[in-house]
């Protein structure tokens, strides 16, 4: 890498369902809290970068209506539709150029606006699977779940083992939308039935929320900070559209992870990772993260849940914070993630810090089934 | 919405449609303020405390300093034309707006032009997109004065002001 590049602020809202704010005032907030947070004014910002949808926003090219709330009045700026995670990647390579120094990265979405699962039929390819009517991202998760549980003996109790692990752990994140510190495998598995196996608690709840964070080249976040988060390694990586493509493993989230792995120099990801933050919009696409991010063989996911591996007093905690099943305000879920790694590295996850986390991984996703993955792997000085 | 089918020689295609439902378009509470004013036939505009900018109608965040609007002003119902557009002439049933049809409503006769403005009220420094009534489209011009044109029974609602009209005295 030519130049080093950190994470030097970050902020987050408290997500939740139906938040009392207008989309423009909760971008606000979150911004205002990164640029504090990291001791600047939007003047020493060179390029705003933001990720969300216009179909969630509810109006098209819709980066116009809240950039001015994102600090982004006379300036540089960008959106990143989908991810969260996209808007740091852009932002990451900005910096990257020598160009700009500066950088704000924002995401949000409201789900009370509109619900993302209604908006995810039109994910769908027109000519044929919008056809049926039936299908929509629940619905194809459920098709990619029925085939990992198939092709690798899992039962529908082991991946509710995932949704105790991550609810329990929001229950100790101020930030999450779903805190179930008491949640039992049989709640998990009696709560609502979507599509088999897809159940309301197996599943991302529906979130209104944002979190926006500070980038900066080495030279001016050493002005900034005294604790930088570095960005070690970075990948990014889509998979084919649902049909030609094999559903039961997350093939572009293994890209982009050797990828991030290689640009980090990282080996093995076992011994070399003290906490990881994953975006799981389904339980059971935890233990395909686990498989697609090399810490565990093929289909041997569901060992890791079952030995507390991955549980916050295991050997590699995942998602300490909650996780996507923790809330989901969608375009946001990655960059939380990322915040959420920051903050272990900075010894900042008040209730939820994991001991000696000096690297980190966070990861994002969107798509059907995890169509498109980006990794970044974080460290502390 | 009736589309006019083409043939498509060389493609095939299927039925399909882009409407993705209702959604909730959440407000900030100045929307409130704005409207109360309004039943008093007052503009109540947010006044930013950083550069002293006035908006009408009011908004939340000043992008320009990155602070929200705490200060409010009450400004003038009458204003100034900055620029103005001049429709095609409506003709029943062709031309709809939010759905309706100006023809239909009695907005504008069948025939004649539809005159959208963008007018300054004294005392703001943001321009409001009005309808400009009474007027012949070819006597507006930059620069005229205008006055709000209320609503008789005034209900707290965006509604209450129906445009803005010449100024004739």
């Amino acid at each position: 890498m030519t130049r080093r590049v950190a994470i030097v602020g970050y902020a987050q809202s408290n997500h939740q369902y139906d938040m009392p704010l207008p989309r423009e005032d909760m971008v606000f907030e979150v911004v205002k809290g990164a640029l504090e947070d990291a001791g600047i004014t939007k003047k020493e910002v060179d390029t705003v970068v933001s990720a969300s949808t216009d179909f969630l926003d509810g109006r098209t090219i819709s980066g116009v209506f809240y950039g001015m709330a994102a600090g982004a009045y006379l300036k540089d700026e960008s959106k990143a539709e989908e991810d969260g995670t996209l808007a740091l990647y852009y932002a990451f390579m900005r910096i990257l150029t020598d160009i700009y120094d500066v950088a704000l990265v924002e995401a949000h979405t409201q789900g009370s606006c509109i619900n993302p699962h209604q908006v995810s039929f039109y994910m769908l390819d027109p000519l044929f699977d919008r056809q049926f009517n039936v299908l929509n991202d629940i619905a194809t998760a459920a098709l990619q779940a029925r085939m990992y549980m198939s092709k690798y003996d899992v039962a529908e109790e082991d991946i509710a083992m995932v949704a105790v692990k991550n609810l329990a752990n929001a229950a100790s994140n101020p930030h999450a939308h779903r805190r179930m510190l008491d949640v039992t495998p049989e709640e998990v598995l009696n709560s609502k039935l979507y599509y088999e196996p897809i159940r309301e608690l197996t599943m991302s709840p529906i979130s209104d929320g944002a979190c926006a964070l500070v980038l900066a080249s080495e030279e001016r976040a050493r002005e900034f900070t005294d604790s930088p988060v570095w960005i070690l390694g970075a990948g990014s990586c889509q998979d084919s559209y649902l049909r030609d493509r094999n559903l039961h493993r997350l093939e572009s989230l293994e890209k982009a992870a050797q990828r991030a792995y290689e640009m980090a120099g990282i080996k093995d990801p076992v011994s070399e990772l003290e906490v990881l933050e994953v975006s799981e919009k389904f339980a059971h696409e935890e233990m395909m993260i686990y498989e697609a991010l090399g810490l565990c063989r093929e289909g041997k996911g569901r060992v890791l849940i079952e030995d507390g591996i991955t549980s916050k007093y295991g050997e590699l905690p995942v998602n300490p914070s909650g996780g996507a099943l923790g809330a989901d305000p969608v375009c946001a879920t990655g960059l939380i993630r990322v915040i959420e790694a920051a903050k272990q590295i900075n010894g900042e996850a008040n209730g939820y810090q994991m001991p000696h986390a000096c690297r980190a991984l966070a990861h994002g996703q969107f798509g059907l089934c995890a169509q498109k993955n980006v990794v970044f792997v974080l460290g502390g000085e | 919405m009736p589309y006019i089918k083409e043939e498509r020689p060389e493609t095939l295609s299927v039925e399909g449609e882009w409407a993705y439902g209702a959604h909730v378009y959440k407000a900030n509470t100045l929307l409130d303020e704005f409207c109360e004013g309004l039943r008093e036939k007052k503009l109540i505009g947010a006044l930013c405390m950083g550069c002293g900018k006035v908006i009408v109608p009011p908004r939340a965040i000043c992008g320009r300093c990155h602070i929200r609007m705490e200060g409010r002003q009450v400004v003038s119902d009458r204003g100034t034309v900055v620029s103005y557009i001049v429709s095609p002439p409506m003709v029943k049933g062709k031309y709809k707006m939010l759905g309706m049809d100006p023809v239909e409503l009695g907005i504008v006769k069948e025939g004649e032009s539809l005159v959208p403005g963008h007018v300054r009220f004294d005392g703001s420094d943001s321009p409001y997109n009005l309808p400009i009534l009474n007027a012949r489209p070819e006597e507006v011009r930059v620069g005229m004065r205008v006055k709000v044109v209320w609503k008789e029974d005034l209900e707290g609602k965006l509604s209450d002001i129906e445009g803005v009209e010449p100024i004739r005295d």
